[in-house]
């Protein structure tokens, strides 16, 4: 086993415990792995953003290979960094006029087309399907997305739900029926993100349990056993520590 | 207090417990039960399978280590599946907190089936731009990315050999764990430089994107671990997702059986007030 694996093994059981200690109370053990989620996570991103923007797309094309061009958008990008300056913050506009310009004029388009029309084409479907030899016909099966039953269903349920959330008009009478079935399958959407929400925590914990195990092996060094025991220890002695202490006064 | 009331205010820590307990006791002792393969995740797999061999296969792991457990197993399945078909792999992320584990998947898979790096597949790492990296992919993807995550310059690279840019790819695989995820992929990518396209994703993820699916905006969708299970049963290579699954099931039950208990002592506890 190569000691690397065996420290990131070591780390890696350890930051888990720490983490799972919260379920029985927050605690500074807790506290400690949080922190070091929270400060690996940015000293990686700081890293490599620092490594492949400053070194690899901006230093090295420029000095390297005299891509003098780069040099406009580095400016429009430094321009950015005048908010730190009362006097010229102002200088910071044009860079962000520039990116939402540019975002803008990307994101619309291409978000209007892909899901706003190419839903709404998908949400009216022929209801009758005309098969050579076979004439019209209706497929009445609840299983089969493209059947014409299920057409129907979603075209109740996309209408109902808009109508839902018009509030123009009081929701009375026929439209209180509307708004109610509107109510109805925002309950089954609500409750098909819920269960795949459970699903994906479960999942999580999965992971980590697995991860657990395979560290519980003798040629990792069964950090997982050692660092249970010295994580329950620790919540013992800080709990006898929290308790002996005086309360603060004031 | 009654009964009823006493459960309803048990200590949140039996509930952890449980579940607990309900996970770690079928990873220990697994059962086996059948896993079922939906017809998403089995487009995924077919349309993989239809490919001729070289085809270029492009896949972009766009999560972090927070998602691992779901979208890891997801990766390493598409990832031997593609290899075993002979397929040429370009990878790469749109998470900078996700380049790192990118790198130690593609390159644990690829030493595992013996594939060369810059012939069989290349790692092109992460480039700054969100979105805006798939546009420049779609312009000219040796502009995106003139350096694999290497440095090795990626003009030449046989791997490449006949891909300019995101139009000459032949199917594209998004595993998003958030955005820039699936959904960019198909807005930005797939919508305008027309390539066939599937998806993988977070169980919290597959929701939203089943609409994609259904509209045939995307051909495929491998959602959470339940999905990583179902692909690596199609492979026939059984892994971590697999062994996962008697827990997930344990563990919905025993979620089932929670609510349903809650609904019973709640309803009792109001029953009990109202006589009272």
């Amino acid at each position: 086993m190569p000691f690397e694996s065996i420290i990131g093994a070591w780390v890696a059981t350890g930051l888990t415990l720490f983490i799972f200690s919260f379920l029985y109370k927050d605690n500074p053990v807790f506290k400690v792995a949080e922190h070091l989620y929270v400060g690996v996570s940015v000293g990686y991103t700081i890293v490599k953003t620092y490594d492949t923007v400053i070194v690899h797309l901006i230093w090295k094309p420029i000095v390297e290979n005299q891509e003098w061009m780069l040099l406009i958008p580095v400016f429009i990008g430094l321009l950015m960094l005048t908010r730190y300056v009362p006097k010229a913050s102002w200088l910071s506009r044009y860079a962000f006029a520039f990116i939402v310009g540019v975002g803008s004029g990307l994101a619309i388009p291409r978000t209007i087309s892909s899901f706003i029309l190419k839903q709404i084409e998908d949400t009216i479907r022929p209801l009758l399907t005309l098969m050579p030899g076979e004439g019209v016909s209706f497929t009445w099966n609840l299983l089969s997305p493209a059947s014409g039953v299920n057409a129907i269903i979603i075209l109740v349920g996309v209408c109902s739900v808009l109508f839902y959330f018009f509030f123009s008009v009081e929701h009375r009478g026929p439209g209180k029926a509307v708004a109610r079935t509107g109510v109805f399958f925002l309950m089954i959407a609500f409750g098909a993100a819920f269960g795949y929400t459970v699903m994906a925590r479960m999942s999580l914990l999965i992971g980590r349990l697995t991860d657990l195990i395979e560290f519980s092996d003798a040629s990792y060094g069964r950090p997982t056993l050692w660092l249970l025991v010295m994580t329950i220890g620790l919540l013992i002695v800080l709990g006898r520590r929290t308790r002996s202490e005086p309360p603060q006064e004031g | 207090m009654t009964f009823a009331e006493r459960m309803l205010k048990i200590d949140r820590r039996i509930i952890f417990l449980v579940i607990g307990l309900c996970t770690l006791l079928p990873l220990l002792y697994p059962v086996g039960l059948p896993i079922k393969i939906s017809p998403e995740v089995r487009g995924v797999y077919d349309h993989i399978e239809s490919l001729p061999e070289r085809s270029v296969v492009f896949l972009s792991f766009d999560f972090d280590p927070a998602s691992k457990p779901e979208l890891h197993p997801q990766a390493i399945a598409l990832l031997r599946h593609a290899f075993k078909k002979n397929l040429r792999v370009v990878a790469m992320t749109l998470w900078v907190t996700g380049t790192g584990l990118a790198d130690q998947i593609i390159t644990q898979v690829a030493r595992e089936m013996e594939k060369e790096n810059g012939k069989d597949y290349v790692f092109l790492g992460w480039s700054p731009g969100n979105t805006a990296v798939i546009i420049n992919l779609g312009q000219d993807l040796y502009k995106a990315f003139p350096s694999d995550y290497g440095g090795k310059p990626t003009k030449g690279l046989p791997v490449l050999d006949g891909v300019h840019s995101l139009k000459d790819i032949t199917y594209l695989v998004g595993l998003g764990a958030g955005n820039p995820g699936v959904e960019a992929w198909y807005v930005f990518g797939k919508d305008k430089y027309r390539f066939e396209m599937g998806g993988g994703c977070t169980g919290v993820m597959a929701p939203g994107l089943y609409p994609l699916l259904r509209s045939g905006q995307i051909n495929g969708l491998i959602g959470g671990l339940r999905g990583a299970a179902e692909y690596e049963s199609l492979i026939d290579r059984k892994g971590t997702a697999v062994a996962g699954m008697d827990a997930q099931s344990a563990t919905h039950a025993a979620i089932v059986l929670l609510v349903i208990m809650c609904n019973v002592f709640y309803f009792a506890s109001r029953a009990q007030q109202g006589r009272g």
